[in-house]
């Protein structure tokens, strides 16, 4: 099972159905432990993104595995404890805009630091919950403004976002907190690269993985450039897509452009190898 | 050995409107950032942007940001 819903569902089906997740008290809990370290609870700073150092890298570089290792559980700890997302599928992320108000459009920070690009280009980015009323206290982290959105609003950006090929990710704020709706790919979202390139998970695989029907599959290729994840491929000895399950993150994206309806979301669960391969 | 990446800021003064080097860059390893982090109710100038090496493990040494740089700002050597 998902250690976060083991933690965090009290009773719901995953953790992030949870209305208690979305909590204004959860979000004043962070702000004062962060302002009683003597620190200012700015959004930014809760990112663990930033704790990944050239040091880091150097050790990889000379093969120092137990650096490596100590340095990673380091920077996991804060970020599990502080900032991490969960990839989830589009049905759920459109249950959960219905759970939490006010939800916003802003500028992706990720994108703005991979690219330097121009806020009107940026606006990728879904903040959550109390935090979004005083976005004008950090006129930086939210760059080029907020658009606040009506439940209806956020659905269609979202499915328009999923639909151009962005994974959507659940991000907690001092966790469980979750406070975000992160539309990530490969390879301008700090959080993908991090997970896939160094191995530090930044993002938790979702409930679900992709399973092809090779029978349905006819080779056409549509989903191959869907994945962000490096989970897909496609195998010219049988004329097929071929998906990594253990690799797959859940997202769904690949599904959306098969014109065969060959692939289909199966519960992690349902694999006892894969349950707890996150 | 991973490749070593400086960026004069006296050169480099407006990275946000230039932005050369982080989109030739093929591996993204390039990130503009902040010298001083964000502050409260205050929009941070341009000009304290700045570009640094960030994924040092992905860079190539293929120079293509350092003969973009208009401002002959980028170095990298391995």
């Amino acid at each position: 099972m998902c250690v976060w819903c083991e933690r965090y569902a009290d009773g719901y089906e995953r953790w992030y159905f949870n209305p208690a997740n979305y909590a204004r008290k959860l979000y004043k809990v962070r702000k004062e432990e962060a302002e009683a370290l003597g620190a200012e609870a700015n959004p930014q700073a809760a990112g663990g993104m930033a704790l990944l150092t050239r040091d880091f890298l150097e050790a990889v570089d000379r093969k120092d595995y137990e650096v490596v290792a100590k340095m990673r559980q380091q920077v996991e700890e804060i970020a599990w404890a502080t900032h991490f997302g969960q990839v989830v599928p589009l049905d759920d992320v459109l249950r959960v805009v219905d759970i939490i108000y006010p939800i916003a459009l802003i500028t992706c920070a990720c994108r703005r630091s991979m690219l330097g690009l121009p806020n009107e280009e940026n606006f990728t980015c879904i903040g959550m919950g109390p935090g979004m009323y005083k976005w004008e206290r950090w006129p930086d982290t939210y760059r080029g403004g907020v658009h606040f959105l009506t439940p209806d609003e956020a659905k269609e950006i979202i499915t328009k976002m999923n639909k151009r090929g962005l994974v959507q990710v659940l991000f907690t704020f001092g966790t469980p907190y979750i406070a975000g709706i992160c539309n990530c790919d490969y390879p301008d979202c700090s959080a993908i690269r991090t997970t896939l390139d160094h191995g530090i998970q930044f993002l938790w695989k979702g409930h679900h993985v992709a399973v092809i029907d090779n029978e349905l599959c006819n080779g056409c290729a549509s989903c191959i450039h869907r994945c962000q994840f490096k989970a897909l491929s496609f195998s010219p000895t049988q004329n097929k897509a071929y998906i990594d399950l253990f690799q797959c993150f859940g997202c769904g994206l690949c599904i959306s452009e098969c014109p065969q309806d060959a692939i289909t979301l199966v519960e992690r669960a349902k694999f006892p190898a894969l349950a707890n391969v996150w | 050995m991973l490749p070593t990446i400086t960026v004069d800021d006296q050169k480099c003064t407006d990275p946000l409107s230039c932005r050369k080097c982080l989109l030739v860059c093929p591996t993204r390893v390039l990130g503009v950032g902040t010298k001083v982090g964000p502050q409260k109710f205050k929009e941070i100038d341009p000009s304290q942007f700045i570009v640094a090496g960030v994924r040092f493990e992905r860079c190539t040494v293929c120079l293509d940001c350092v003969n973009v740089c208009p401002k002959n700002a980028i170095q990298v050597s391995l």
